[in-house]
């Protein structure tokens, strides 16, 4: 037997047996308790994790600020971006560092699953090498590989469906919100990607490990939720709003650029643009705004002092 | 202008380190075990003729996903030419990635069961069906079921009584009419049947995962008694002298009273009992996977002697005059001298060996896990011939 075996794969399969045995012989419910102790065990580390995003989230209007205080001079933007990371505890590669600890649970796992459920003569077999000389060991095997409607040997559609939802779900409070536009479509990717390979993987993998994965999603969306709220779920809604206002005034903008041909600019007009009322910068709020220098035209002023973006209110166009 | 530059770089690093983490884990995760059963029985001898069915031995990919592969019936003679070898079936690769418990499989594991009298072999496969050949040409004479699949089938057949006899993981053990393949009756355990059924005069005996000893009627399946363990049966049992006994994975080693199912006596030992045990001298041989042999007193179970091999025992040995062949898993082949409880070493096959062994015409038949079948001199050890048999 292999350090690999004698440090993981033998502990956990002990481990899941004598749970199994408290547990009215169900190697479904082994799994839930030994993934509910795993993250336990983890707690203080996703626990730090969670703050470093939460930091992440908070940190992002200073960015925004920082960017515009420092247009030009980069080096010093990127010294003051250090900073704030530095201060705000921030670690990019945070949120990898459970999933690598994770890594060897979940290989052990699969290989224990194997074992356990006498898939074939042969795992069952080399079982017996991996047993500990505990009576209630050899007194609970053989184990059922039946749990709800899941055969923990092979894999399930459904449970591919929670395992995907469940992690996007968990992604989406996490993820921070940026500005950065870069930085968005990577987390996008991000936020698709994982639970659809994950997804991929439940249907190719064991149910067992699985409910492993679904069962530690959910407990990070607990945790999480007490630690920060709903975070990017509560998010995502307002982000779509801030995505439909800058549509609102882009096409504002072109109409005001159709109207600059035909309309006579008065000097004197200095109305505030949205962006400025808005509080967000004009790269935000369509950029060109900035060096036109002209004013609205008198037939959109009205539109503008409307009352707007209320629930997602829409001023109709006369 | 660095740290932006890094934090893009950064970003698309992590990505790629999710991407190889996720590939990781198929890798891994099918490293160190197998995801589709590989099969590979012991060898059963009649009229000069040996037959098995060999292992399908494959990996593809990343180790996990297997080919195609043909599961079948091999006849050798016991001169050591092949004379044929019948396709049972062709087993499918796993889907996805193929690190689940494969849906179907064509691997034989039980020993194939000759009936003489209608010139059969019989050989039930992990895909769920059960065929009987024609001994002599390696026709197919019928398959059992028709249609459908049984649950896999991981034991051995036996044949008594005009029937073949056999269990599957459905539970059930299933009495076929050993010409036509008709179902005589079923009976129900509680769980899978991996062991092959033992016959004395009408009485059948077959252990069950549901961890109990069931003796039955053989004409009619009805249940004589069942005798209670604390772990699965897998080992078939043997019967002498009006007892019955058996291995448990209760560690647990019983004599039991084949008229009543009372228990004689129990003998424990460090871990499960998979193999068949023999009869020798009023003695008891029985191979248990903490890598010793048993020898114990067969009237009250008290140990004579134990012969420690060095790694489990998990092919059946056989009884050869005075002296018992029995071979490790890790290929080494002993000869126990029943008179003076010494063993010696026959051979070292370097190769695994986990089917239960072959005697006959002094010479005793060996398939190893490099899917070859070794002929060798009980008494000297001296390898008479070796034959590559592949499921290819």
């Amino acid at each position: 037997m292999g350090i690999w075996d004698l440090i993981i794969v033998q502990p956990m399969i002990n481990a899941l047996i004598a749970l199994s045995g408290y547990l009215f012989n169900s190697l479904g419910l082994s799994i839930i308790l030994l993934t509910v102790i795993v993250n336990g065990l983890m707690l203080r580390l996703t626990q730090k994790q969670l703050k470093a995003s939460k930091a992440m989230q908070e940190v992002q209007p200073k960015l925004a600020e920082l960017q515009k205080k420092h247009p030009k001079d980069k080096q010093k933007l990127a010294q003051e971006q250090m900073k704030m990371y530095k201060e705000s505890g921030m670690s990019p590669a945070g949120c990898l560092v459970p999933m690598l600890i994770q890594m060897p649970i979940w290989i052990a796992l699969y290989q224990s699953i194997m074992r356990l459920v006498a898939v074939i003569p042969e795992n069952f077999l080399s079982l017996s090498q991996y047993l500990y000389s505990w009576p209630i060991v050899y007194s609970t095997l053989p184990l059922g590989n039946s749990f709800l409607w899941l055969n923990l040997a092979r894999g399930d559609m459904l449970l591919a469906l929670l395992v995907g939802g469940t992690m996007w779900m968990q992604q989406k409070m996490v993820m921070p919100a940026t500005a950065d536009p870069k930085q968005q479509a990577q987390g996008k990717m991000m936020l698709w990607m994982m639970p659809m390979m994950f997804a991929l993987f439940t249907l190719s993998f064991p149910s067992g490990l699985a409910l492993f994965w679904v069962t530690s999603n959910v407990i990070r969306i607990v945790i999480q939720y007490f630690a920060t709220g709903w975070g990017g779920l509560v998010g995502a809604a307002a982000q779509k709003r801030v995505i439909r206002d800058k549509k609102y005034k882009r096409r504002i903008a072109q109409v005001e650029e159709a109207s600059l041909d035909e309309a006579d600019i008065g000097a004197d007009i200095t109305e505030p643009s949205s962006a400025q009322e808005e509080g967000l910068s004009y790269e935000e709020s369509g950029g060109k705004r900035q060096d036109r220098g002209g004013g609205t035209p008198t037939r959109l002023r009205a539109i503008r002092r409307r009352p707007r973006r209320s629930k997602g209110h829409r001023p109709k166009r006369r | 202008m660095w740290i932006r530059h890094n934090r893009v770089w950064l970003g698309k690093g992590l990505l790629l380190l999710v991407i190889l983490l996720l590939c990781g884990i198929t890798a891994l995760g099918c490293i160190g075990i197998k995801s589709t059963p590989e099969g590979g029985s012991g060898g059963a001898v009649a009229n000069g003729v040996l037959y098995l069915c060999p292992i399908l031995k494959s990996a593809g990919g990343m180790g996990c996903a297997a080919p195609a592969t043909e599961a079948k019936l091999v006849a050798v003679n016991t001169s050591g030419s092949y004379l044929w070898d019948v396709l049972l079936e062709t087993s499918k690769p796993a889907g996805g990635m193929g690190c689940a418990a494969p849906t179907s499989s064509a691997a034989i594991y039980g020993t194939p069961a000759i009936n003489v009298e209608e010139g059969l072999v019989y050989v039930g496969s992990y895909n769920g069906k059960i065929y009987a050949i024609n001994a002599s040409s390696g026709a197919l004479r019928w398959v059992y079921p028709r249609q459908g699949n049984l649950q896999p089938i991981a034991g051995g057949a036996e044949v008594a009584l005009g029937k073949v006899y056999i269990g599957s993981s459905d539970g059930k053990l299933y009495a076929l009419d050993a010409a036509t393949g008709d179902e005589e009756w079923e009976f129900q355990t509680g769980d899978k049947i991996w062991s092959t059924p033992a016959i004395d005069g009408d009485t059948l005996y077959i252990g069950s995962f549901d961890k109990k000893l069931y003796a039955l009627s053989a004409i009619d399946g009805s249940k004589k008694w069942e005798f209670e363990t604390e772990g699965a049966i897998i080992s078939t049992p043997l019967i002498y002298d009006n007892s019955v006994y058996v291995g448990s994975f209760d560690r647990y080693f019983y004599a039991i009273d084949a008229t009543d199912g009372s228990l004689i006596w129990k003998f424990k030992a460090e871990n499960w009992f998979w193999a068949r045990p023999v009869v020798c001298n009023n003695t008891i041989y029985a191979g248990c996977l903490d890598g010793r042999v048993y020898a114990l007193n067969i009237k009250n179970g008290d140990k004579v002697a134990e012969f420690d091999l060095g790694s489990p025992i998990s092919s059946s040995p056989v009884s050869v005059g005075s002296s018992i062949i029995v071979a490790s898993e890790e290929g080494k082949v002993y000869s126990i001298d029943t008179g003076n409880n010494q063993k010696r070493e026959l051979k070292d096959l370097e190769a695994k060996v986990y089917a239960p062994l072959c005697f006959s015409n002094g010479v005793v038949y060996i398939y190893a896990n490099d899917q070859t079948l070794y002929a060798l001199n009980v008494q000297t050890g001296v390898s008479l011939w070796s034959l590559p048999v592949t499921g290819k």
